[in-house]
């Protein structure tokens, strides 16, 4: 049903009308270098940036070294359900991870309040920022922020060097035309609003692992 | 316990007889001489100077950062029908919802009868100081609707029934022990030792439960996409992510001067809107939220409505001249390094956005009555210094002074005292006559133990303060003898 907008026209009206003086020139200035370092070695910086974000990022070899991975995160966790985007590379990473832990699939809908963990793919990790860019396609909005801790199962072919890139590509590919939600995380959950100290998992989680994974 | 956020904000203050003016100057004197705040805010802004500092430093060329952040948002004004139409346009064909309000009174209405008619009895809201502008939680609550702040900060302000302090951290004004107090008395529950961690996760216990039972979200947010459709909204608590992600209604309410043309523009934007307003190098979650839930996707809101706030922002765009004011990205840059803000506090200002934009903006958004918010300054420029996006604050809080002025805003006493100090400079016989008399006067005032007293004119001063060391001569007379001579200039 559309929505009634009865002052629609009316604000537009007054917008146009407004933007009929022109503003005033901006003073010249050129700035000739760029804004941001340049990212030389994506993964390193990637792992650098993790660490200041305080994310736990760790580099494995091949996907037998990934499901190890996994393996030892997930022991790490209280019992409890979790919580995995439903993509047959997940479905191949839990079974070889030997995890006896009960699973609920995106699939069958988004995670439960108690899920001790999610498993998720990402869209692209940002070396510039440490960051995973994650979209709905990655098991659902809640994949990423409902449980204590979220584990992503990434390869380094992902990384791109900065967040202009990642946003760009998002854009030219239409991630976001196929998705309606998209997130750029970078770190657990967080908060200083108690004289500015920091105290993690605020909300969402209190750890965010990325696996990144050499060769696929 | 209570989440009831009927609280007092700048239009709901508590009656009183005091213009907002005489309020402002009350408050003002009165939170300058609070020790126990001025410790707080100075241990806070302290802790934010550094991280700031730090921030800054990560970026290879900040002036240039400022720069393109500046371009970014004057192409968004400047084009500003284009680009809000775009974004409608996106929003549109995903199945969203946009509401057009041209006040606050019409926006709250249109979430009113939206709430009312999907059957919502609680309400998550994520921090969003456009909602804190149109007053909505309590005309929700009027509704019966149970509405929970979701920021920390926020949700620590509406235990208080107070209105938030500062535009990024609502709470900065109390200290562990205020809070551990606080949550004790609302929450039932006692963190003896008020350890901050502790404090965080009694929150996050008693607002997840809202989080699952809420049926209806509301953020706001810091851009509008318009190349995309989307809503960013950045937070580091992960409130904001949930909020648009569990219940089954999304609004995202917002002013109509946050659009950005292209998605891009955040890889400048959200770095630089980071290092401003807390001194990270990027904020913990960048969400993009653009639409209901799609198929096949695994959960998100079946509903999503955003509502575009003009309530004087057209009018404000109207005027070339402080255009740029509706660049602010709401850092709250301004407020930390702004002398006037850290003596006084937030509150005092009595405003939705306090500090140097909140005075600049006041005005437009609320008239003639706010208009000694641009008196509200030292103008020593020094929020136009860390402004990311270069906005001219301290001249506009001048264009404000003039413009009042003009239009017989000033008192006809100072309007008097002025036409004597222009007359007084216009003939240096007379302002040398002028000198002589006041320090003379003021020497035989002082002398008598009259200094502070209703007979001194510089009471506004000295009556709390040791008064002025008087000269034993006149600037003119030390410039004639010595000082003229030795900087080699002539009289």
């Amino acid at each position: 049903m559309a929505t009634s907008n009865p002052s629609r026209e009316a604000i537009l009206a007054r917008i146009r009308d407004g933007l009929r003086t022109p503003s005033p020139p901006l003073p010249a200035q050129t700035f000739s270098g760029p804004i941001f370092d340049s990212v030389v070695n994506l993964l390193e910086r990637f792992q650098q940036e993790c660490k200041a974000n305080l994310m736990e990022c760790l580099l494995t070899a091949d996907s037998a070294g990934s499901a190890q991975a996994l393996a030892q995160v997930l022991q790490s966790l209280p019992e409890g359900e979790v919580f995995v985007q439903d993509d047959p590379a997940l479905r191949r990473l839990m079974s070889a991870s030997g995890s006896a832990r009960q699973v609920r699939w995106s699939s069958q809908g988004g995670p439960a309040e108690k899920s001790q963990a999610t498993v998720t793919l990402a869209d692209a990790l940002v070396a510039q920022t440490g960051s995973v860019f994650v979209s709905a396609s990655c098991g659902g909005r809640g994949a990423s922020v409902v449980a204590p801790c979220h584990i992503v199962y990434a390869t380094a072919k992902q990384l791109v060097p900065d967040l202009v890139t990642a946003l760009r590509n998002a854009t030219a590919d239409g991630r976001l035309d196929r998705n309606s939600y998209a997130c750029v995380i970078s770190g657990s959950s967080r908060t200083a609003d108690i004289e500015k100290i920091l105290v993690q998992g605020a909300h969402g989680p209190m750890r965010l692992v990325v696996i990144v994974e050499a060769s696929v | 316990m209570s989440a009831s956020s009927t609280r007092p904000t700048a239009a709901g203050e508590s009656p009183s007889t005091l213009t907002p003016a005489q309020k402002f100057l009350r408050d003002a004197a009165t939170k300058s001489a609070d020790l126990v705040h001025r410790e707080i805010i100075r241990k806070n802004m302290d802790s934010y100077d550094a991280a700031h500092m730090r921030g800054r430093a990560r970026i290879k060329d900040w002036e240039a950062a400022r720069r393109r952040c500046q371009e970014i948002k004057r192409e968004a004004i400047n084009h500003l029908d284009k680009y809000l139409l775009q974004f409608e346009q996106k929003v549109l064909e995903r199945g969203g919802h946009v509401f057009w309000a041209a006040t606050g009174d019409e926006a709250c209405a249109y979430i009113k009868d939206l709430a009312v008619s999907r059957g919502v009895k609680t309400v998550v809201k994520s921090k969003s100081m456009v909602t804190e502008e149109m007053h909505l939680a309590p005309v929700l609550e009027e509704q019966g609707i149970r509405v929970w702040e979701t920021d920390l900060g926020e949700f620590i302000v509406q235990l208080r029934n107070e209105a938030p302090y500062h535009i990024v951290t609502p709470a900065m004004h109390l200290n562990r022990q205020q809070i551990r107090d606080l949550f004790r008395e609302k929450l039932g529950e006692d963190i003896a030792d008020a350890d901050p961690q502790k404090l965080v996760a009694l929150a996050r216990r008693k607002l997840r439960e809202a989080f699952f039972a809420a049926e209806m979200g509301i953020s706001g947010a810091n851009f509008l996409v318009a190349d995309s459709g989307a809503v960013a909204i950045s937070t580091n608590e992960g409130n904001g992510r949930l909020s648009t992600s569990l219940p089954r209604i999304h609004v995202a309410v917002t002013g109509i001067e946050k659009v950005i043309p292209r998605l891009e523009d955040l890889g400048t934007l959200w770095p630089v809107l980071a290092t401003s307003g807390t001194g990270q190098p990027i904020t913990t979650y960048g969400t993009l939220a653009g639409g209901p839930r799609r198929l096949g996707e695994a959960d998100g809101p079946e509903e999503f409505h955003v509502v575009l706030l003009d309530n004087g922002r057209s009018s404000l765009l109207a005027n070339a001249e402080e255009r740029e004011v509706l660049h602010c990205i709401r850092c709250g840059a301004c407020l930390n390094i702004c002398p006037v803000y850290r003596n006084i506090g937030g509150h005092t200002y009595n405003t939705t956005y306090p500090g140097p934009i909140g005075s600049v903006l006041t005005p437009h958004l609320r008239g003639r009555e706010f208009q000694h918010l641009s008196y509200a300054s030292s103008l020593c420029g020094a929020c136009t210094s860390v402004c990311p996006v270069n906005i001219n604050l301290h001249h506009h809080l001048l264009h404000n002074r003039r413009d009042f002025t003009s239009a017989g805003g000033a008192k006809s006493g100072e309007r008097t005292q002025f036409k004597l100090w222009r007359m007084a400079m216009l003939h240096p016989r007379l302002f040398a006559l002028g000198g002589w008399m006041m320090r003379r006067s003021l020497r035989l005032l002082y002398g008598m133990g009259l200094a502070g007293t209703a007979l001194d004119p510089l009471r506004a001063w000295s009556r709390k303060r040791t008064p002025v060391p008087l000269p034993s001569q006149s600037f003119r007379s030390r410039w004639k003898k010595d000082l003229g001579r030795n900087s080699g200039g002539n009289e």
